[in-house]
Formats: C-alpha cells, sequence, structure tokens
C-alpha cells in the first residue's frame, strides 16, 4: 500500500537568492536580517517564495472583494434626498426606463428627471442589469412607479451588480495587464503582486464606485484591456475595447488624445505601413457603428418613427444644412444619433460643476470668470487643453512605445482635469488610474514613485471629501484612506517614504524639494480635516473650507501634472540615448 | 525562519479596518443584550442588577461580566445617553451602534496580547508555526462572524482563555493561569465545561508534584485555593451577603430549555433528530411504534422543545451522563502525563464533549473547541489532520447566524479565503509525525470539503428556489447542522486516536 500523500517529503523549489532590480526597493536589510521595507509588502512575505498565483490572485481577489462590499454597506449617494436623490436613483433609473421603454425613447423619456446621458453601452448595460432585476423584483424597476425607491434588497442588488461589472471588467483586465506589463518591465511577480494589491485597493476608486455609486471601473477596466491589447501588440482589439470604453462613460475622451497620438505614431514610426493605418480606422468606425447599431436599429421602425417624428428637435439636427421628411428612415436615424449626442455631450452647462480642484475652480475664487461670455470661456478651455496635453501627445507619437503609455495617459487626463470644460471632482479618479498603474512598472514600488503616486491618490480622494461627507461616507473615507496610506508606508501613517536609507545608490528616492512639498501637503489636509470638523466657516462665506480644499488640490494636481510630464521626458530620453548608443555600436 | 510576517500588530491593524467598515452590518437580538446590560449596570445598584426585568434580555452573565459592561458603560454618556436608559428598548442610533461595536474591537486587544504572549512562550525553533496559528485565531471567521457583526465580546473571553493556556506552560506561571481561568469563569460560565482539565491538570501539575503523586505541594494547594476562592468571593461574595445567590442561579442556568437550541448546534444530537426524521417514512415498514404527537407537533426542529418519533427521548440526566464520561477519558491521560499539550488536548477534548453531548448548546460555543485545538494542531500533520475537518464543518454550522442578504458574502466569502489561507500555510508548515499516521482519513476529508460548496449554495439560494421562500425553512437548517455535525465528530475521532496514540 503506498504510505499516505502526506508523507511524501515536499517539494523544495529553489529560488534564485538574488532578485531582479525591482525587489531591492520592497526588502530593507538590517543588520544582516532582511525585513519587509513597508506593511504591504509583509503582507505579502511568504509569498515572496514563489508560491503559486494560483493561490496569491485568489486570496488577493477575495480579500480586496471583501474590502469592497463592506464599503458598500454605508451611505450612497441621493440616499434619503428627496425629490431627485442622486446617482444611485439615476442609475435605477436607467435600468427602469431601458427595460421598459422601446429604444427610441431612451434618450428622449422625461428628460427632467435623470434622463439618460451616457453614451449606449451604459444603456445597454442598463438594461441587462435591469432585465436581471425584474426576475428578481419587478417592483424594484417598476416603471414610474419605483422612483425613489429604497428597499434595502435593491441596495443590496444594485451594490451586487457593481461588484459583479467590477469583477467581470475591471479586474480581470487589470490582472492581464499587469500581468504583461511587468513581464515586458522585467519585474518579478512578486512585486507585481504587491503592486496589484495596491491597485486594487486603492481609495478613490472604491468609495466612489461601492460607496457613492457609479460604474466606473467599467469603463476603467476596458481602458485597462485596450492598454493591454497594445501590450500584446494587437492594435485592432485596443481600438475596439477602446470604443467600448467610450461607449460606456464619455469621460474615456480624457485618454483619447494620447490613444489616437499613440496609434497614429505606431502606423508612421518607425516606417510609415499605410495599410494599419486603414485597418485601425475601419475597425474603429465598424465598433462605433456596431456601439450605436441597435439603437440605431430600433429608432427605424414604423412605431419608433412616429415617436421621434413627434418629439422635439435635437439642436443638433436643427443646425443640419438638409431638410428631411420626417417621416422618413433616414430622418429617424439621424434624430436619434444627434439626440444621444446631444445628450452626451452637454455643451450648454457650465465651466465646472460645483466645487472641483481644477485650473477653472482655482482661477474664479479670485478672479470671477462669469464676466466672460460663455463662448469666450469655451475657447479658452479648449486652447488651455489643448496646450497642456500638447507635449504629451507629440512625445507620445514621436515615440509610439508602450512603456511611455502610462506616463503619457496621466499626463494628459491630469491636462483634461486641470483645464477642460465641465469638470466633475469625481473625474479624478482618471489621472489616477494610469499614474497608479505606474506602481508596476520597473521601479514602481521605489520610494520615488511610491511616495508620488501615493501623494498623488490621497489628495485625489482628499478632494472628494466634500463629495463623500455629503454621502455619509465619512468613515468608509478615513479608514481606506488611511488604511491604503498605512499598506503603501505612507503619511500620515509612515515616513518610510520619505526617509532615507543608508545604503541609497540604487533605489530612486524622492528628492529634498519633493520631500517638503509632499509633507507641507500632507500638513496641510490633516490641518483642514481639523478645522473643517471643529471650526464652522464664517457666515457669509459657507462654502469657504470647501473652497480651501479646492485651491489646494488644484495645486497639488498641478504638481502631479508636471511630475507625469517629466517622468515621460526622462523615458522618452532615455529611449533616445539607448537608440544613439546602438546606432553607435552599429557604426563602430 | 526568524522573520515573522505580517507581524500579528500588522494584521490586527488591517482587521480593525476592515471591522469598522463592518459598523453598519446587520447585528443580532444580542446587541440589544448588552445594550440592556449597559443600561441596567450604568443606572441601578450592584442589588438589582439580577433582578431588574423590563427588557425579556435580563441580565444572565456572572458578576465579572456585568462589571465588565460597567466599566463599559463609563464612557457612554459621552457619546449617546440615552442608550443607557433601561426603558429604552431596541435603541440603536448610529452614536450607539458606533460605541457599542468599538468596544468590541478596543477589548480585543485582549486576544491580541494573550496571543503576542502565546507566540514568545514557543520555543525559537517552533515560533513559526505559532505565529501562523495565532494569526488564524486572531482572523478567525469565527469571532468577525459571531463578535463583530452578530455582536457578542468572544474576542475578550477567548483573549482570556488563551492566557491562561499560555500561562500554564511554565511551573513558575501556573498558579496565575489558574487565576484568570477563575477569573473567566466569573466573565461567562460557558467555560465551565473545560473548567475538569484544569482542574485535572493544576492538581497533578502544581498542588502535586509532577513526577510523583505521592508527595502534595502543600503550599501551592494553599496558595492556589486562596487563590480561586478569593476570586469567586470577590465575584460572588457582594451577591451572598445580600442572599441573592439562589437568584443568580436561576438567572445563569436556565435549564427550562430544550435539548436543542433554535438553529441547531451540529452537534451528536442534530445527527440524533436527522435520523429520527429519516426513520419516520421508514417506522411502518420496520414495525416501530411512532410517537404521533411529535410527528405533528408544529414547533418541531425550529424551537426548543424538541420530541422525537421513533427515537428514545433524551433527558438532560443522559446529555450530563455522555458529556462526563467523555471528559473524564481524556482527562484520565492528562492525570498520567501532565504536560502542556496535553493539557490542550485535553481542553480541547472536554471542549468537544461538552459540545457534541451537552444540553441546549449554541452553535457559537463551537469555538470552544476550535480555538484551543488551534495552539496545537501544527504539533504535526496528524493534529492537522483531525484540525481540518473542525475548521470546515465548524465555520460552516455559524452560516445560519447570519441570514441576511447584505452578509452573505461576508460569511462565505471571508471564510472561504480564511480556509483558503490558513489550510494552506498549515498544510505547507506542519512538521511530519514522529508516528506512523493511524487513520487514512485525507479521501474522507477531501469528499467532505468538496460537499461544503454545493451544501451552501443549496442552503442560500437552492431551497429558495425549489420551495419557494418560507416553506420548510428548517430543511436547510438541518442539512447544515446534519453536514457540521458530521464533520465535527469526525474530527472528534480523528483527535481521539492522535491524542491517545501521542
Amino acid at each position: 500500500m503506498a504510505p499516505p500523500s502526506s508523507y511524501r517529503p515536499r517539494k523544495k523549489r529553489k529560488f534564485p537568492s538574488s532578485y531582479a532590480g525591482s525587489n531591492n526597493s520592497l526588502i530593507a536589510e538590517l543588520g544582516g536580517k532582511s525585513s519587509p521595507a513597508f506593511p504591504l509588502v509583509s503582507f505579502l512575505w511568504s509569498a515572496r517564495a514563489g508560491v503559486s498565483q494560483w493561490l496569491v490572485l485568489p486570496l488577493v481577489l477575495l480579500a480586496v472583494g471583501l474590502f469592497r462590499w463592506a464599503v458598500s454597506l454605508w451611505g450612497y449617494s441621493g440616499f434619503q434626498v428627496p425629490p431627485m436623490h442622486g446617482d444611485f436613483e439615476a442609475q435605477r433609473h436607467w435600468m427602469e426606463i431601458t427595460t421598459h421603454l422601446p429604444m427610441a425613447k431612451w434618450y428622449l423619456y422625461d428628460l427632467q428627471y435623470w434622463g439618460l446621458d451616457y453614451p449606449p453601452l451604459t444603456a445597454y448595460h442598463s438594461w441587462l442589469l435591469g432585465k436581471l432585476g425584474t426576475a428578481i423584483d419587478p417592483s424594484w424597476f417598476a416603471l414610474d412607479q419605483s422612483r425613489g425607491l429604497e428597499d434595502p434588497l435593491l441596495k443590496v442588488f444594485m451594490r451586487g451588480t457593481v461588484v459583479a461589472s467590477e469583477y467581470l471588467v475591471f479586474i480581470p483586465a487589470v490582472v492581464n495587464f499587469l500581468r504583461r506589463y511587468t513581464r515586458m518591465q522585467n519585474v518579478p511577480v512578486w512585486s507585481a503582486s504587491i503592486a496589484l494589491v495596491a491597485i486594487l485597493l486603492q481609495p478613490a476608486t472604491i468609495l466612489i464606485d461601492h460607496g457613492h455609486f457609479q460604474y466606473n471601473t467599467v469603463m476603467l477596466g476596458l481602458v485597462v484591456a485596450s492598454l493591454d491589447a497594445i501590450l500584446a501588440g494587437r492594435m485592432l482589439w485596443a481600438c475596439i475595447f477602446f470604443v467600448g470604453a467610450l461607449g460606456f462613460k464619455q469621460m474615456a475622451l480624457y485618454y483619447a488624445p494620447v490613444l489616437f497620438a499613440f496609434l497614429l505614431g505606431v502606423c508612421i514610426f518607425p516606417k510609415i505601413r499605410i495599410l494599419r493605418l486603414l485597418c485601425i480606422a475601419l475597425v474603429t468606425l465598424v465598433a462605433f457603428a456596431v456601439l450605436f447599431g441597435p439603437l440605431v436599429i430600433g429608432a427605424i421602425g414604423e412605431e419608433a418613427r412616429e415617436i421621434l417624428a413627434s418629439a422635439p428637435q435635437p439642436p443638433l439636427l436643427q443646425q443640419l444644412p438638409i431638410d428631411l421628411d420626417k417621416h422618413s428612415v433616414l430622418y429617424a436615424v439621424a434624430f436619434q444619433l444627434t439626440q444621444i449626442i446631444h445628450r452626451v455631450f452637454p455643451f450648454a452647462r457650465g465651466l465646472f460643476e460645483d466645487k472641483v480642484a481644477n485650473a477653472w475652480c482655482a482661477v474664479h475664487t479670485f478672479y470671477k470668470l462669469h464676466r466672460f461670455e460663455a463662448s469666450l470661456l469655451q475657447r479658452m478651455s479648449l486652447g488651455a487643453t489643448l496646450g497642456s496635453i500638447l507635449i504629451p501627445c507629440i512625445l507620445i507619437f514621436r515615440h509610439p512605445r508602450a512603456s511611455l503609455l502610462l506616463p503619457a495617459l496621466s499626463s494628459v487626463a491630469w491636462g483634461f482635469f486641470l483645464f477642460s470644460f465641465q469638470v466633475h471632482e469625481k473625474s479624478v479618479l482618471l489621472p489616477l488610474l494610469p499614474m497608479t498603474l505606474l506602481l508596476a512598472g520597473d521601479g514602481g514600488l521605489s520610494k520615488e514613485t511610491r511616495a508620488w503616486v501615493g501623494w498623488a491618490n490621497i489628495l485625489g480622494t482628499w478632494t472628494m471629501y466634500p463629495l463623500l461627507k455629503r454621502d455619509e461616507l465619512r468613515v468608509p473615507y478615513f479608514v481606506m484612506t488611511l488604511l491604503w496610506a498605512y499598506l503603501m508606508g505612507l503619511p500620515p501613517t509612515s515616513l518610510e517614504a520619505y526617509r532615507s536609507r543608508d545604503s541609497s545608490e540604487d533605489s530612486a528616492e524622492p528628492h529634498v524639494l519633493t520631500k517638503l512639498v509632499h509633507i507641507c501637503f500632507y500638513l496641510a489636509m490633516i490641518v483642514w480635516h481639523v478645522v473643517e470638523a471643529f471650526v464652522p466657516p464664517p457666515s457669509d462665506k459657507p462654502d469657504l473650507w470647501v473652497v480651501l480644499n479646492v485651491l489646494i488640490g488644484a495645486g497639488g494636481f498641478g504638481l502631479a501634472y508636471l511630475w507625469c510630464v517629466w517622468k515621460l521626458i526622462q523615458q522618452c530620453r532615455k529611449i533616445d540615448q539607448k537608440v544613439a548608443e546602438e546606432t553607435q555600436k552599429k557604426n563602430q | 525562519m526568524t522573520e515573522l510576517y505580517p507581524s500579528l500588530a500588522q494584521c490586527a491593524i488591517v482587521a480593525t479596518a476592515f471591522k469598522i467598515l463592518l459598523f453598519p452590518a446587520y447585528k443580532s437580538t444580542d446587541f440589544e443584550v448588552h445594550r440592556n446590560w449597559l443600561a441596567i449596570t450604568h443606572s441601578l445598584p450592584v442589588q438589582e442588577w439580577y433582578y431588574e426585568k423590563t427588557s425579556e434580555w435580563t441580565l444572565d452573565y456572572p458578576p465579572f461580566f456585568a462589571a465588565f459592561e460597567w466599566l463599559l458603560s463609563q464612557a457612554a454618556p459621552y457619546v449617546d445617553p440615552a442608550m443607557l436608559v433601561v426603558k429604552n428598548l431596541n435603541h440603536d442610533s448610529w452614536q450607539t451602534v458606533y460605541y457599542q461595536r468599538a468596544t468590541v474591537i478596543v477589548t480585543e486587544l485582549v486576544l491580541l496580547f494573550a496571543l503576542s504572549r502565546f507566540v514568545k512562550s514557543v520555543p525559537e525553533q517552533n515560533r513559526h508555526l505559532a505565529h501562523i496559528a495565532s494569526l488564524s485565531i486572531l482572523l478567525s471567521p469565527g469571532l468577525l462572524i459571531i463578535d463583530h457583526i452578530h455582536f457578542q465580546y468572544n474576542g475578550f473571553l477567548y483573549g482570556l482563555l488563551i492566557l491562561s493556556i499560555v500561562l500554564a506552560r511554565k511551573q513558575s506561571t501556573l498558579l496565575y493561569s489558574g487565576i484568570t481561568f477563575a477569573a473567566l469563569l466569573c466573565f461567562k460560565h460557558i467555560y465551565l465545561y473545560l473548567s475538569l482539565a484544569y482542574f485535572v491538570y493544576l492538581l497533578r501539575a502544581y498542588c502535586l508534584d509532577p513526577k510523583s503523586v505521592f508527595r502534595p505541594q502543600i503550599l501551592n494547594t494553599i496558595k492556589l485555593g486562596i487563590c480561586v476562592v478569593g476570586i469567586f468571593a470577590l465575584a460572588f461574595g457582594p451577591f451572598a451577603s445580600w442572599g441573592q445567590l439562589l437568584q443568580l442561579k436561576d438567572r445563569l442556568f436556565p435549564f427550562s430549555r430544550g435539548l436543542c437550541h433554535a438553529y441547531w448546534a451540529p452537534n451528536v444530537w442534530a445527527m440524533y433528530s436527522f435520523a429520527d426524521r429519516a426513520l419516520i417514512p421508514l417506522a411502518p415498514r420496520l414495525g416501530l411504534p411512532v410517537n404521533q404527537e411529535a410527528l405533528t407537533s408544529v414547533t418541531r426542529g425550529l424551537v426548543g422543545d424538541t420530541s422525537f418519533a421513533i427515537l428514545p427521548e433524551v433527558t438532560k440526566e443522559h446529555t450530563f451522563a455522555l458529556t462526563f464520561l467523555f471528559q473524564l477519558l481524556p482527562l484520565i491521560k492528562l492525570w498520567r502525563r501532565p504536560d502542556w499539550e496535553t493539557f490542550v488536548g485535553a481542553v480541547t477534548l472536554c471542549g468537544y464533549a461538552s459540545f457534541l453531548f451537552g444540553w441546549h448548546v449554541h452553535e457559537k460555543a463551537v469555538l470552544l473547541i476550535i480555538i484551543p485545538f488551534s495552539l496545537i494542531a501544527l504539533k504535526d500533520r496528524r493534529y492537522f489532520s483531525a484540525f481540518r475537518p473542525l475548521a470546515v464543518a465548524g465555520h460552516v454550522s455559524l452560516f445560519p447566524l447570519l441570514f441576511t442578504a447584505a452578509e452573505f458574502p461576508f460569511k462565505t466569502v471571508y471564510t472561504v479565503f480564511w480556509l483558503i489561507l490558513f489550510l494552506f500555510a498549515f498544510d505547507q508548515v506542519a512538521p511530519v509525525p514522529e508516528r506512523r499516521r493511524v487513520f487514512y482519513a485525507d479521501r474522507f476529508s477531501l469528499l467532505y470539503l468538496t460537499v461544503a460548496i454545493p451544501l451552501i449554495i443549496y442552503c442560500s439560494v437552492g431551497h429558495q428556489l425549489i420551495f419557494g421562500l418560507g416553506r420548510y425553512e428548517f430543511l436547510p437548517l438541518m442539512f447544515i447542522s446534519s453536514y457540521s455535525a458530521l464533520g465535527v465528530v469526525g474530527s472528534w475521532v480523528g483527535f481521539l486516536v492522535v491524542y491517545f496514540t501521542a
């Protein structure tokens, strides 16, 4: 009889004692003993000796899932705030109208009450979730009857859909992207796991999606999937995923210039490839056609045309020079498309909404911008945005390399956030995502990168505090932010990232000036929280604390923008140098 | 193997963050029970503590726990004075919830302290094993479900238990071990179930010479006697002087309850009930008499007064006799070999015996087995094999405690997380035993583990789909407790073998 399995001596795998470069920043050597450099490393300490990814990955996904679900126990936007409620009600309402109305009415129905103003993929997503929810309890999505419903089970269902959407889109995308990206950058698997946890526990995204209630991770996930496809060299898939991201949330436009410049660059440098360019253009067009297809088909039926013929014309259609028969198919198609575009891009709204930590809001504090005409402001904002994204776009166009994508994406997204039109405080998630993904790169967990990425994330979450406070999310805000800071060894829990190490030759450390600026910002945030909590604002300036938050935030984001641009330039220079060296060698 | 990461403190910090996020989660009536006790101890004179009955949740823990509630109530007026009013039944303002949940987290520091003492008490070469075992207790899904969602103070109480077990490790601290355990008994009398093991061990190792039974240590006996009597006098003395002891006895030992608790703890009686049910359709063919009264009883299986249709009734005396018998067996070995590991094994087996055969056992009492067992589960692979089914069954049996939709992911995902992490880690580090293994339960336990998944799915979703809401609700409960009972009994038998052959 064979001995029981546990008698078999377990295989002891040998692992190289010297790790590749990137692990140096994770292990602190103290008196001959190695110890983890920051707490997150300790949690994966026993995984460093080649524990299978089949074990590490499920555990990581389960753990971060628990934190997501725990945040989702708390309040959501618009809870018990009749008559309009908030984002939760908006999403629920869209599930209600998409499941009950013909497609022709989706972008027309009662626009005053949370009319659908997201692109088609969100509409399809809502339809699917609405169908699922109706199967469980039809009263959750009964047309008109269900407005403002706050059933606890409905909350569980809606929260569940956010988690499910994230685990089906964002998480697979990030896991795959990291796997490819770290391999490309020669980063050890262990560091990649640590970066994965850091990225998945990023507080801002969790608080907005699972607390405030939105489906940002679907859009962000599609963007990451698009990046992953680029790394894999599948440019056409990248186009499809990116069109999907745009089709889910128009905010993905923040990334569009970089991807456009990159894909164009890929077709031109080092040599011009017309066929590739044509393919990319064609696939993008087809993807858009597929995206709008169902809605267009839904608009050309007999009944649908009747509905559209009697509805008020969207302004864009009015501006069209041609006159169409109101009952023709062409009119229906044009109507549907222009109506969607009109709903999705609200040109008629102001320069910024609420108080947001961008340049316009900051300038407005000292120099009122009302005095200018709306069209002038629009042009100003367009000019400033273009100016801010020009350098990164040119660089990525000239050097279309996958390794430059992340800094380029973050600097362009910061540019948009700071200078573009109609920015929400939640839009800060867009620049934060590519910036946080930098943690997975070569030297991504070094003190310098960790300090900058961590600082930008904590600052970004902090600027959303007024919003989170309205949603009764204060406790999750403090818990998630402090937890993340603790795990990453960042202030206010630790100064580890800013402390110099004795043997500091190999790993990048933050510059003295960086240290000073960051510490000042952290102190400002802490002081702001104390003041906000205990000192009532002067009666003639009730928004004083929020304005202060915006000013500090805008300053910090400007710095983050500069750092990302600087990183990009630095990496481009390195590439140029390498190329120069290689050509020199060849010449010799 | 000197590096021990993540450290206990690091895990405690992350776990605390998670527990704070659980503040708004479902809470059982135990929350109101403890709020009421806060109110009673804060606003009434001590003489009335055990007589107050405005709320149905009267004070039924021993005096130290009442004093503990009094201590906790001291800071409460600054948070929300309304929670301290006895008449404010079911008061749960968010301040009250935050405050009470926070007290659970803070008092759990005792557990953290006890575990760090435990790790330090282990010799250097085995310290990493103790460290992993401590982490498994600190992060136990049992404590998370019962304390931080359902609401109780087990973290604190089990901290004291572990402290007393750790103190029993060295001859020089045996006295303190006895004192701690006596104090623990005055906090919660459920630990009486383990007291025989303490009694035998202290008697043998402290009051007699460990090497010879015939050399009594008179001085030690006097010291221990005075201390233990002193502790009990401190707890019960005041009440004795007011002539309230009988009232206390009625409150602490309410013997009017039934054999099985509402949610069927996974013990022998759950299997007995299951067998009884299964026999009903077969009875006519086998020619067995059927108790018609029990058959028609509406409350059967759900409420305490279980009665059996075919199998003979079980009385309190039966359960006591069985519990005592199965506690006695391991104690004989402890008497003959009074070392620390045998002692912890005996504590575990006392927990097993009382859980499996006791009268009106709560499913929560399974921690009484799991926690002492965790301390020695990594002794070698034989111990670990016996521990594995217990870890699964014990935690799965706690699932019915939480039945709300929002908490479903916590109990399942967290338990699965813990099982994967620690069963894998234990499997990696558990040393090979010196003796050959006696039972070949690996295949059985693998089968057992895999059955858990469809069972949980059936009980949480499948049952409602098949029978509709609110019908045959006892069925999933009965399945879970029978399944878990099988695991607990299996691991008990396995551990008995390991214990007696070690």
